[in-house]
């Protein structure tokens, strides 16, 4: 009788103890060689970038077509719904579609810089960032990001500010910092921003990038709206910049182009920002302003809080620095009123 | 022995090759992400040693010892563990508005978050005590938050009420109890949870009501701050009272610095008017009942400054020079009876 081969006894249903142990011995030797390849390959020190590489010089230029130089385009709305205000201020400037197309991977920045609710003003507005994610939704938008790097715990920060439920309800995600997303980035010809940890992880993929902010006051910079809310990019101890606070906003409006800006200033912090507190503080000055230009964007926001350009420096100096127009009122805005 | 003939189908056949297929595109396409790797990963993975790299967090460490005395009180309850933060980290909570307690003299903060339970609904609750070292340090950052139109109320010397929270000082520490509503309710609650914390306060003494140093007539009402540093934009100028004043003869503030001896009390008082000359103000005549007070004006404003023993005092930018002489007038004799 002819005696069946391993292959045979190996698709047989009679294995035995030795044919059990061999096939034991076989796998055991695959898999400490596959371990051991493994381990050998393994490089702890990760790749090695070329000079070239050291830091990132931007987080990119998102405007359309990629031309940050052409004039912008503003529409200021006046109302108290503030998903009214945004669907309609984004209508007299084209639609979304026009900014959104179909598969863009789109990041919105929200200030949500403390762990408190909406209703005390200090960060972004839920209703904004719902009205502004569902219309990108709308428009096509293969995936809605929502970021900010809040120095205090970031899931408390988006959680009780509300913001979390609202990217929710809108389809989008959040996106909390973590140390992965941070880089290296340095602004060329920057006197700040030089090897500085920045949260540039966030913008892979990413093909537009919208910035949407409340209109606060700032005990040290005058005021936080829509550049001031970049600043919620940097990591580490970036309370040092608070002595140049006027110079390191102008450097991040230098670095970042965004497609759209949406500066809600439906309700106003007139004083002892940007954490506020009473509700005293807050005025309702019933405009919401949507801007390719986030400069301009600011500009308008500094009248609603009662203040002029030379009270926010660092906004003439944005503008100076190639950042936008301070003055809003050469790009022609779009006037509207939702309550007439 | 019977032995079974291994069958293997040729549907078998196809999804094993298939599988492999699949498996040797995955390969090729790692070997090709990896030759094109995001420089921000990179950069991310080397982990350069950058000055601005963050510290190791002591953030939400509740070690300081102003946590002890954040009470827990039956109707609140805690939403999160204390939080605790010193000179170092104070902005990674209040961000750009630790620059108002740091230059007064800040030593550490607690707070902690609650939900106030009642039939009807539920509201955010969240109380700071910020420890600042002194009662005058406490006072200035009191002050220098004051909501105007909000009335004081008889919890502490210094204490008022806006529609949702409580402002109030106790010795050293300035404390506030921030709810994310109003209700009719809630001013019954906030208060009760107040006096919970007075309660482990220690007692330091009376209070001083630095609205006592300033003239009544004219004054306007919880107007009067201790602005801790740099005021009126000079740098070095520390630690000065001023109060709002409504007069007939036009608004003015008026204020009062003061110093260990009259030596520097005058120092001062000659840097100030050094500091005005530089920026542009120039020397007004004055009547002879006027004495030593010294008037510049710049434009429409006007400045009065006196020295009183060791205090330096004055008027800032008054509408008129009647205005400035008026309020410097009252100062005298007001700052005689308190030397």
């Amino acid at each position: 009788m002819k005696r069946p081969t391993d292959e045979e006894r190996l698709l047989s249903a009679d294995m035995n103890r030795r044919d059990f142990l061999k096939r034991l011995g076989y796998a055991s030797v695959v898999a400490l060689a596959a371990g051991g390849a493994g381990l050998a390959l393994y490089d702890s020190k990760g790749p090695a970038s070329s000079q070239v590489q050291k830091a990132l010089t931007g987080l990119g230029d998102y405007t359309l077509h990629g031309k940050s130089s052409g004039p912008g385009k503003m529409a200021i709305v006046r109302g108290t719904d503030r998903a009214l205000m945004c669907a309609r201020g984004v209508e007299a400037l084209g639609g979304m579609e026009s900014f959104i197309q179909k598969g863009d991977r789109v990041l919105i920045k929200v200030n949500a810089a403390f762990a408190t609710p909406a209703s005390l003003g200090a960060t972004t507005h839920p209703e904004v960032l719902a009205a502004v994610a569902g219309l990108c939704v709308k428009a096509g938008a293969a995936q809605v990001l929502v970021t900010d790097n809040p120095i205090s715990d970031p899931d408390s920060c988006f959680e009780i500010s509300g913001l979390a439920g609202a990217a929710r309800a809108a389809g989008a995600r959040i996106i909390a910092p973590r140390a992965a997303l941070f880089a290296p980035v340095s602004l060329p010809q920057g006197k700040l921003i030089e090897d500085w940890p920045v949260m540039a992880g966030v913008f892979q993929g990413v093909t537009k990038v919208l910035v949407v902010s409340p209109v606060k006051d700032h005990h040290r910079a005058g005021a936080s709206m829509t550049l001031k809310n970049y600043y919620g990019f940097l990591g580490g101890r970036r309370n040092l910049f608070h002595q140049d606070i006027n110079g390191i906003i102008t450097e991040l409006a230098q670095l970042l182009k965004p497609t759209l800006c949406v500066l809600d200033g439906t309700v106003s912090m007139m004083a002892n920002g940007p954490t506020g507190g009473s509700l005293s503080d807050l005025k309702e000055t019933g405009t919401l302003v949507v801007s390719t230009d986030p400069v301009a964007a600011d500009a308008v926001g500094v009248e609603l809080l009662g203040r002029s350009l030379a009270d926010v420096p660092y906004i003439v100096m944005a503008g100076k620095a190639g950042a936008g127009q301070a003055d809003y009122r050469q790009l022609n805005p779009v006037r509207l009123n939702t309550e007439s | 022995m019977a032995h079974r003939k291994a069958k293997v189908g040729a549907a078998q056949k196809l999804s094993g090759y298939g599988i492999i297929a699949v498996l040797g595109l995955l390969t090729i396409w790692l070997l090709f992400q990896q030759t094109r790797f995001n420089p921000a990963v990179l950069v991310a993975l080397r982990h350069p040693p950058l000055p601005g790299r963050a510290q190791q967090a002591v953030s939400g460490q509740a070690l300081a010892a102003t946590a002890a005395l954040l009470p827990e009180v039956p109707g609140f309850t805690p939403l999160a563990p204390t939080e605790s933060y010193g000179p170092g980290n104070l902005s990674d909570k209040i961000d750009g508005k630790d620059e108002l307690y740091l230059p007064a003299g800040f030593k550490e903060m607690s707070c902690r978050k609650f939900s106030l339970d009642t039939a009807a609904d539920k509201t955010f609750v969240e109380v700071f005590i910020y420890d600042m070292g002194s009662a005058a340090n406490a006072f200035a950052v009191f002050s220098g938050q004051r909501r105007p139109g909000s009335p004081s109320i008889p919890l502490t010397t210094n204490a008022y009420a806006t529609g949702n929270a409580l402002f109030f000082t106790q010795g050293r520490y300035y404390l506030e109890i921030v709810a994310d509503r109003a209700s009719q309710t809630l001013p019954g609650s906030l208060e009760a949870y107040a006096k919970a914390i007075l309660a482990k306060i220690p007692s330091e003494g009376g209070q001083v009501n630095p609205a006592l140093l300033f003239p009544k007539e004219g004054l306007t009402p919880d107007s009067v701050r201790l602005l801790a540093a740099d005021v009126f934009s000079m740098e070095g100028l520390n630690n000065v009272l001023t109060a709002e004043y409504h007069l007939k003869s036009g608004n003015a503030t008026a204020f009062i610095a003061r110093r260990d001896a009259p030596d520097q009390a005058r120092a001062e008082a000659r840097r100030y008017l050094d500091f005005l000359a530089a920026n542009g103000y120039r020397k007004v005549q004055t009547p002879p009942a006027a004495g030593d007070i010294s008037v510049l004006a710049l434009d429409n404003s006007f400045e009065a400054v006196l020295v009183q023993g060791r205090i330096m005092a004055g008027v800032h930018d008054a509408t008129s020079v009647d205005a400035a002489l008026d309020l410097a007038a009252q100062l005298r004799p007001a700052l005689k009876e308190r030397p």
